[in-house]
């Protein structure tokens, strides 16, 4: 009996392998559409905590935070713009820390803690000419990995499906083919 | 329009209705050397804590060790948590289907105590001592009314809800005083006296920008507008002074 059922459910699994064995003869040729395209970074180098002590144009407006003389604010998956609040009348961006797919920020002290991606990472920001990360924990929020902001790109229509062993830090316009569409 | 009358007829209750005074304490946060978030956020440090949340879960990492944070906690909490607001020892957590309400007596341990379910929808919270206001916003969220809605928190196990306003896709929002500020996207910054929290009455609207959430600190209102940042003197709180403007 038991060799019977065996043999049933091998028969059975077997169907389940058959249609990764046609070559999809059936299926239409995907389209050139005009889409998003992802920009990769390997992983190494899109993780990098970078300073430039100097004014950078905002991108996407993200989250805000407030430690004493300064203002911190979050570009949607690019990093942190650094606001001299010392005089609120003068108050302007005056440096930019890039820490790709960053979306929250808190700070104690001299240490700034952020997210990169699905990661932990903290800053040591006590000196500027001198900030560094200090540790990381990677994946520490697990559901941030397939919820980073630039997992889609931003417009809707057709976009390259991302390929998931590299990291997308950012998306183009151009002529693709059309595999993915966002609603 | 409908604002407006929104606006109106909340004038008009609260012109008829007796006010009762209720105690607003300023709305401190955590510790002397954090600073401060907004209401939009996932992190939040209290004491020597961080906490954050990510779509599903409540975690806790010890700053024993400030340059090495270590986990402590994870909890799943429920479907959907956005936002996460320190006061006193209460963590309020903001998902799209209610209030919860966790105390944090053990830092390392935050136990629920409290929830207020809602229909669907986006919610940042703030909170004082006895009242805590939620917006809800129900646009790509859920069959929510969108609105500013109120609770009576005083017996924090059972939040109460005491007033609904009904307002345009509300976003962030933030309390000095007794004074609230409600972010509505390009609608403006509205401005509510909650000196009787149960009748926000709408005092002004600052229409400089398109505003998603705000800051209360140290006598300035940061606001995080769709195209950077506007700063307001809120020495009075009732009546913000445009100060700077950092856009793009």
């Amino acid at each position: 009996m038991k060799y019977v059922l065996l043999f049933f459910a091998v028969i059975f699994l077997y169907s389940c392998w058959e249609p990764f064995k046609k070559n999809y003869p059936n299926q239409a040729p995907l389209q050139k559409v005009w889409g998003s395209k992802p920009v990769y970074a390997a992983e190494n180098i899109a993780k990098q905590i970078i300073y430039t002590a100097q004014k950078q144009p905002l991108k996407k407006a993200g989250n805000i935070y407030a430690f004493g003389k300064f203002i911190f604010q979050i570009d949607v998956g690019r990093g942190i713009h650094v606001i001299d609040n010392a005089d609120p009348a003068k108050a302007d961006r005056i440096g930019f820390i890039t820490v790709n797919g960053c979306e929250q920020i808190s700070i104690r002290g001299a240490y700034l803690y952020a997210n990169s991606f699905a990661d932990l990472v903290t800053l040591d920001i006590a000196n500027p000419a001198n900030l560094r990360e200090v540790s990381r924990i990677p994946n520490a929020f697990p559901q941030f990995r397939f919820n980073y902001p630039f997992v889609q790109p931003e417009e809707k229509g057709y976009f390259t499906c991302p390929r998931t062993d590299s990291v997308v830090i950012g998306w183009v316009k151009d002529s693709i083919y059309s595999d993915c569409y966002k609603n | 329009m409908k604002m407006r009358l929104t606006a109106f007829v909340t004038i008009l209750v609260i012109s008829i209705c007796a006010m009762f005074y209720s105690c607003t304490k300023e709305a401190t946060s955590s510790s002397a050397s954090a600073g401060k978030g907004g209401s939009l956020t996932r992190f939040t440090i209290a004491g020597s804590f961080l906490y954050a949340v990510d779509n599903n879960y409540l975690y806790a990492y010890s700053l024993n060790n400030p340059a090495k944070p270590e986990k402590v906690y994870t909890s799943p909490v429920g479907m959907n948590i956005e936002t996460i607001y320190p006061y006193n020892k209460y963590l309020f957590l903001g998902t799209q289907t209610g209030l919860f309400i966790y105390s944090i007596d053990t830092p390392a341990k935050p136990l629920l105590i409290g929830e207020a379910r809602h229909a669907r929808s986006c919610d940042p919270v703030v909170a004082n001592d006895s009242v805590s206001f939620v917006t809800l916003k129900s646009s790509g969220c859920g069959p929510a009314v969108s609105g500013l809605y109120v609770y009576d928190i005083n017996s924090i196990t059972k939040p109460v809800l005491k007033k609904t306003v009904e307002l345009p896709d509300p976003v962030g929002l933030g309390l000095q005083d007794s004074i609230l500020y409600v972010c509505c996207g390009n609608a403006g910054l509205k401005v509510f006296n909650v000196k009787s929290p149960f009748l926000p009455n709408l005092i002004s609207i600052k229409t400089d920008g398109n505003f998603v959430d705000v800051i209360p600190y140290d006598g300035l209102l940061i606001c995080f507008v769709q195209d950077g940042i506007i700063l307001y003197d809120i020495t009075k709180p009732a009546t913000p002074v445009l100060v700077k403007k950092i856009a793009n």
